[in-house]
């Protein structure tokens, strides 16, 4: 929202006679942020009203004239003539002897050019042998509307050398406050609001006009044009203002009027336009004038024009002043002649009915309209105009007769002799809203601002803007204006006073709380614990978009059936939200490969996202979509490196991490071959159905809990994903759903140290090649555990698995065994017996034979 | 295929990825790499000639089986052993496992997060998840924005063809924390809370705006809470926050369920006010939005707005972030690039 200082200065000026910057720091602390503000004087230094008197024919050029301009010998370092005056050629049609101008002397800088990247400075040059000195200006040069047919002709009272910027009050400060903060505040799209609050947070007193303030005095209607106004739709339209104006003579503006439009950014159009605009722009509401008689057209036959609100109906279809036909939805309110569309109410009006040059009488209206049809209307087609801007926000209906009347007396003062009202002052007014007083205590004000403010100076901050406020038993009864639509609760009475008063003066203190300590997040705790173990492990954390392509869904197997998909995504590539982490972090693997960044290094590396994923199917105690708190990791390296560093499959290098991982927490987690997992149990959840379908059956293993649940998976990806996703031969990784971890204390599962030495024996087992190494693993645990010599502890650990061409039918595998004793020295033959024992246990259940 | 021969091996590993990398598979045959093998076998020592010789040759052949085998790329490789802890027959030093800690690094996003989250747990806050998936209730209805109010405009948000939302704001837990937490009130204790996390708007991107983000909601609520209180609060955490003292100042705002609402700016904490890049030469910089918690968002929550009034905040994480590292670009968080991630080791 634009407003000028200028003009509302014309409210009585409270609060703006400060320095510019002053004044935007106290709009910013107490009003709304200040987006820009432009000093118009700048733009205008130097310019002069001239009278042009003495204008030739240019010798050298057809269309160029010669003049001398009087400038009241106020421009200095100018070449002038023996009476004083200045020789400017001038190519404007209308350029005459005895006019004023405005005149730009050279060292001044062309007004339009002021805000482009190459500011335009005048100078004595010469046209065609001829010396001009600066130059008349055109209304396009000096910034005042697009007209450029010739040169802008003074039309106040002005005399020669005075500055043209005060003749038009061009001295002004613009300023450009957020719209945002005035999303509750429908008044200050006006000027006057605007002042009215300038006023306010000044801590001075506002009073409106009298013209708004007090019952309009109705037109009186002059010669006769019929005229009706139907409301067919009260409920979305509470109040419709309309009236006639004959004989208008269509032309352009007085200059005042143009200069103050084009100075707030709307584009000068002609006088009933600019007039309908200046009011919206002085009271923030939207007008909209029609041509009478293309109304009356639109109904053949019919002897008045008419104007309706109501639906549209199926198939009709309209015309908008910006050129773009629409048909409609069936929800938004239209205005009508008898039989056709003829606007969009309260958005933009209809071509048909556009007043043009040719206008001769006019149909003037004043309505209000649903703040939220029109909302949902400018949506729906994409219009946002100024009308949307502002009824959008909900204006007061109860403006609507002062608002009505000062535009059509505008209109009368500017478009002719002849002008007059036509009709009577229609006012189908539904408005049944009664301002009621809200009522409130000092002390609730105070509570809730940390001040002590007396009630005699809250009645003051309010009755500045023109609350009426009456104080009873200590209490405030305070009646917004008529123009105020925000003020229900008293909340908003505490905001008031507060933003008046000034938010900078509250009193900084921090609010007392009791030495309680706040117990942390466990589940924000886990995260950061599982990243910082992982990261620890040389693992790099990742950030991913929650929305994935649906290509990238179906090349992992994965179904977009069962993922939300988005209405309004940004691209095919944030269309679904991820069912599972994993896709995410396999689309990130080529790229991270192909980088340059990594040559040169090792190229390898190490990739893990902790975020939430979704799917139709599993929902949460609240009937919504169950978040799932998932963890993903991928281990990838580039052939090269893998083939230095690494043998055997991938599979081994994510399967670490995730022993690593669950280590810390000492968490359980049984392995189980994919491809030994029944349907049904892949099915027993969406998400579980989703998670496994990048993994390849025969090497990947999902996580089951105590409970033979599934909650997770670790593998390498199908012959397909690789493919897809161009990974690396290299490549694996594991996904699961870390709530596993939540009721899981982290710790060490310490175990005290024997004092006594200990014994290390290395056992090697032949046994079938299809024998599961954890089959064997667990079974040689359990043994070495109920077997082993009282008060003992030992450890086992792997040492090799070996599966020899000579001997496909099966393998060895080494483990190397630590035992020790609390309170005595074992010896290696108790050990070496030990060992035999648990082999030839090994031996009746496997087949196993110790080598 | 398996190679005795590490050379070997390695040129077979490697043209095996390029093969499945390229479009066109036979340019394989007529790689250098391949070519340098057979150069090499005059260089060795006399013995390793004949096998490394047959290994190559072998190798060749595979690389034509391979590119004659139009489903080769698709081969479902071997079953293994899944509960092993190694692959068999690889020897200690050729296992794969946890690479070097030097290259670890935490997302410097979540790092942050958890520096704020410390100060917030020493001023006694709790904190909470927000949900990236949710209902119009929570996001707006509950928070005094009815159907159709143009201050939902403000915020650009996703919907599912299921109606539902991709929250805009981490506001879309308070009414949820304020009813958990309303117990608190019966026992004299405040409801405090934070809400770190991931939220969505539907904007296009640039070097300064993403659709993915990450916010830190804050809520207060108690006996005679006041603006002032939501300023000093701001103020202690960002004091705490930057380590140094600052001022601070407001501009009203509009939010449906704040009033009064307010913008708040800091004195520039890397300038100190007097202006620099940062804050756009300013001294100031506009951090976050926030205000005094509507009442019928409290009485929305089953609290007495009468009773009890309190403060919330919202406020961009990526921001402080970006500002704290001096990174230029916002995309940079989540577009996972080991040599943005990498500089935070």
């Amino acid at each position: 929202m634009k407003v000028s200082t200028q003009w509302m200065k014309d409210f009585g000026g409270q609060g703006l006679d400060v320095p510019t910057d002053k004044l935007v720091e106290t709009i910013g602390a107490q009003l709304g942020a200040v987006e820009e503000t432009t000093d118009l004087s700048t733009h205008y230094k130097g310019i002069l009203v001239a009278k042009v008197v003495d204008c030739v024919d240019h010798p050298n050029a057809d269309r160029l004239h010669v003049c001398k301009i009087d400038d009241g010998h106020k421009a200095d370092d100018v070449e002038r003539d023996d009476n004083g005056y200045v020789q400017v050629v001038c190519g404007a049609p209308n350029v005459r002897e005895g006019l004023l101008v405005a005149w730009i002397p050279p060292g001044a800088v062309v007004p339009s050019s002021v805000e482009t990247s190459e500011p335009f400075v005048l100078e004595a040059r010469d046209l065609r042998g001829q010396k001009s000195n600066g130059m008349l200006a055109s209304q396009k040069e000096l910034a005042i509307g697009d007209s450029h047919e010739g040169i802008l002709v003074i039309d106040e009272p002005a005399k020669p050398g005075d500055s043209f910027a005060s003749i038009y009050k061009l001295n002004d400060q613009i300023i450009d406050i957020e719209n945002k903060m005035f999303t509750h505040r429908p008044d200050c799209f006006g000027m006057l609001g605007v002042a009215r609050e300038i006023a306010g947070i000044s801590g001075q007193a506002f009073t409106s006009p009298a013209w708004y303030l007090n019952k309009p005095q109705l037109p009186v209607s002059g010669e006769s044009l019929k005229l009706e106004v139907v409301n067919e739709v009260p409920e979305l339209v509470p109040r419709f203002m309309a009236l006639a104006i004959a004989n208008v003579e269509i032309k352009p503006s007085p200059i005042w009027l143009q200069s103050f439009l084009s100075r707030v950014g709307v584009r000068p159009i002609n006088n009933v336009v600019d007039a309908t605009n200046y009011i919206m722009l002085l009271t923030a509401q939207p007008m909209h004038a029609y041509d009478y008689d293309k109304v009356r057209a639109q109904d053949k036959g019919c002897d008045h024009a008419t104007i309706l609100a109501r639906r549209p109906l199926p198939d009709e279809k309209l015309e908008l002043l910006n050129g773009k036909e629409i048909s409609f939805g069936g929800q938004e309110i239209i205005i009508a002649s008898a039989s056709k569309p003829i606007g969009l109410g309260g958005v933009m009006g209809g071509a048909s009915t556009e007043v043009d040059n040719q206008t001769k009488n006019i149909i003037l209206e004043c309505a209000t309209f649903d703040m939220y049809n029109i909302r949902r209307t400018s949506m729906a087609h994409g219009i946002f105009s100024d009308a949307v801007t502002r009824f959008n926000k909900g204006q007061s209906p109860l403006q609507n007769d002062r608002v009505i009347v000062k535009c059509a007396e505008l209109i009368k003062a500017i478009a002719g002799e002849s002008a007059g009202y036509a009709s009577e002052l229609i006012d189908l007014n539904n408005v049944t809203t009664v301002t009621k007083p809200v009522v409130l205590s000092a002390d609730f004000v105070n509570a809730r601002l940390g001040l002590s403010l007396s009630i005699a100076i809250m009645k003051q901050l309010l009755q500045n803007v023109e609350f009426v406020v009456e104080e009873k038993d200590n209490n405030l009864s305070v009646t917004a204006p008529f123009w105020r639509t925000d003020i229900e609760i008293p909340e908003d009475v505490v905001e008031e006073i507060g933003r008046l008063y000034g938010y900078d003066q509250l009193p900084l203190v921090l609010p007392t709380r009791s030495l309680k300590p706040a117990s942390k997040n466990t589940m924000i705790s886990l995260k950061s614990r599982l990243s910082d173990r992982l990261a620890a492990g040389g693992a790099n954390e990742v950030l991913t978009y929650s929305f994935v392509h649906g290509k990238l869904l179906s090349s992992v197997g994965q179904d977009s059936e069962k993922a939300f998909e988005l209405n309004n995504a940004l691209s095919p590539e944030l269309q679904f939200y991820r069912v599972s982490l994993t896709p995410s972090l396999l689309e990130k693997v080529y790229p991270n490969l192909r980088s340059d960044y990594v040559r040169g290094e090792d190229n390898e590396f190490v990739l893990f996202e902790i975020n939430k994923t979704h799917n139709k199917g599993d929902k949460d105690e609240e009937k919504l979509p169950k978040e799932w708190q998932s963890l993903a990791l991928l281990f990838a390296a580039d052939a090269k490196t893998a083939a230095r560093k690494y043998q055997g499959a991938a599979y081994y290098g994510a399967k670490r991490y995730l022993s690593f991982l669950l280590q810390e927490s000492q968490l359980n987690l049984k392995l189980v071959p994919l491809k030994d997992i029944k349907k049904a149990d892949l099915e027993s959840s969406t998400w579980v159905s989703q998670l496994v379908k990048p993994f390849e059956p025969g090497r990947s293993a999902v996580l089951i809990d105590e409970l033979n649940k599934i909650r997770g998976i670790v593998g390498e990806y199908t012959a397909a994903v690789r493919q897809a996703l161009k990974l690396p031969d290299f490549a694996s990784g594991f996904e699961l759903d870390i709530s596993v971890f939540e009721d899981q204390l982290p710790g060490s599962g310490y175990i005290a140290l024997p004092r006594f030495p200990k014994v290390e024996q290395d056992v090697t087992l032949r046994v079938p090649k299809t024998l599961e190494y954890a089959e064997l693993f667990d079974f040689i645990w359990d043994k070495l555990d109920s077997d082993k010599p009282k008060d003992t502890f030992f450890t086992l650990v792997p040492l090799g698995i070996y599966q020899k061409d000579e001997d496909p039918k099966h393998k060895k595998v080494s483990f190397r065994l630590w035992i020790s004793a609390y309170d005595r020295t074992l010896t290696s033959d108790v050990v070496n017996e030990l060992l035999d024992q648990v082999s030839k246990k090994a031996e009746k259940e496997f087949g196993a034979e110790r080598v | 295929m398996d190679y005795q021969h590490p050379r070997v091996r390695e040129v077979a590993a490697l043209l095996t990825d390029k093969k499945r990398l390229s479009k066109d598979g036979k340019s394989i045959l007529r790689a250098p790499e391949l070519g340098a093998l057979y150069a090499e076998i005059g260089g060795l020592p006399a013995a390793d000639r004949a096998s490394f010789g047959k290994e190559v040759n072998k190798l060749k052949s595979e690389l034509e089986k391979l590119v004659n085998s139009n489903d080769a790329q698709t081969k479902k490789l071997p079953d293994i052993d899944v509960t092993a802890p190694f692959d068999q027959n690889v020897e200690e030093g050729r296992r794969p496992g946890p690479l070097s800690s030097a290259n670890g690094s935490r997302h410097p996003l979540m790092a942050e997060r958890e520096v704020i989250l410390d100060i917030f747990y020493r001023m006694g806050f709790k904190a909470f998840e927000s949900r990236q998936l949710d209902d119009d209730y929570h996001m707006f209805e509950s928070l005094n924005f009815p159907e159709g109010h143009p201050a939902r405009d403000d915020y650009d948000t996703f919907t599912t063809t299921d109606s539902l939302i991709a929250p805009a704001h981490t506001s879309t837990m308070q009414n949820r924390v304020l009813k958990k937490l309303k117990s608190n009130l019966d026992k004299k204790q405040p409801i405090a809370a934070i809400i770190p996390d991931r939220v969505f708007r539907n904007e296009d991107m640039d070097a300064r705006h993403e659709h993915t983000f990450y916010q830190l909601e804050g809520i207060y609520v108690d006996r005679a809470i006041h603006a002032g209180n939501l300023i000093a609060t701001l103020k202690t955490f960002l004091q705490e926050y930057y380590g140094k003292e600052l001022k601070v100042k407001t501009q009203p705002f509009y939010f449906p369920f704040t009033e009064p609402s307010f913008e708040f700016a800091l004195s520039c904490p890397f300038c100190d006010g007097k202006g620099c890049n940062i804050c756009s030469q300013s001294g100031w910089i506009e951090l976050l939005g926030c205000g005094m918690i509507h009442p019928n968002v409290l009485r929305e929550a089953g609290i007495d707005p009468n009773e009890f009034t309190g403060f919330a905040w919202g406020c961009g994480i990526d921001r402080l972030v970006m500002m704290k590292y001096d990174i230029e670009d916002v995309r940079h968080f989540e577009a996972a690039k080991l040599e943005f991630l990498r500089q935070f080791r």
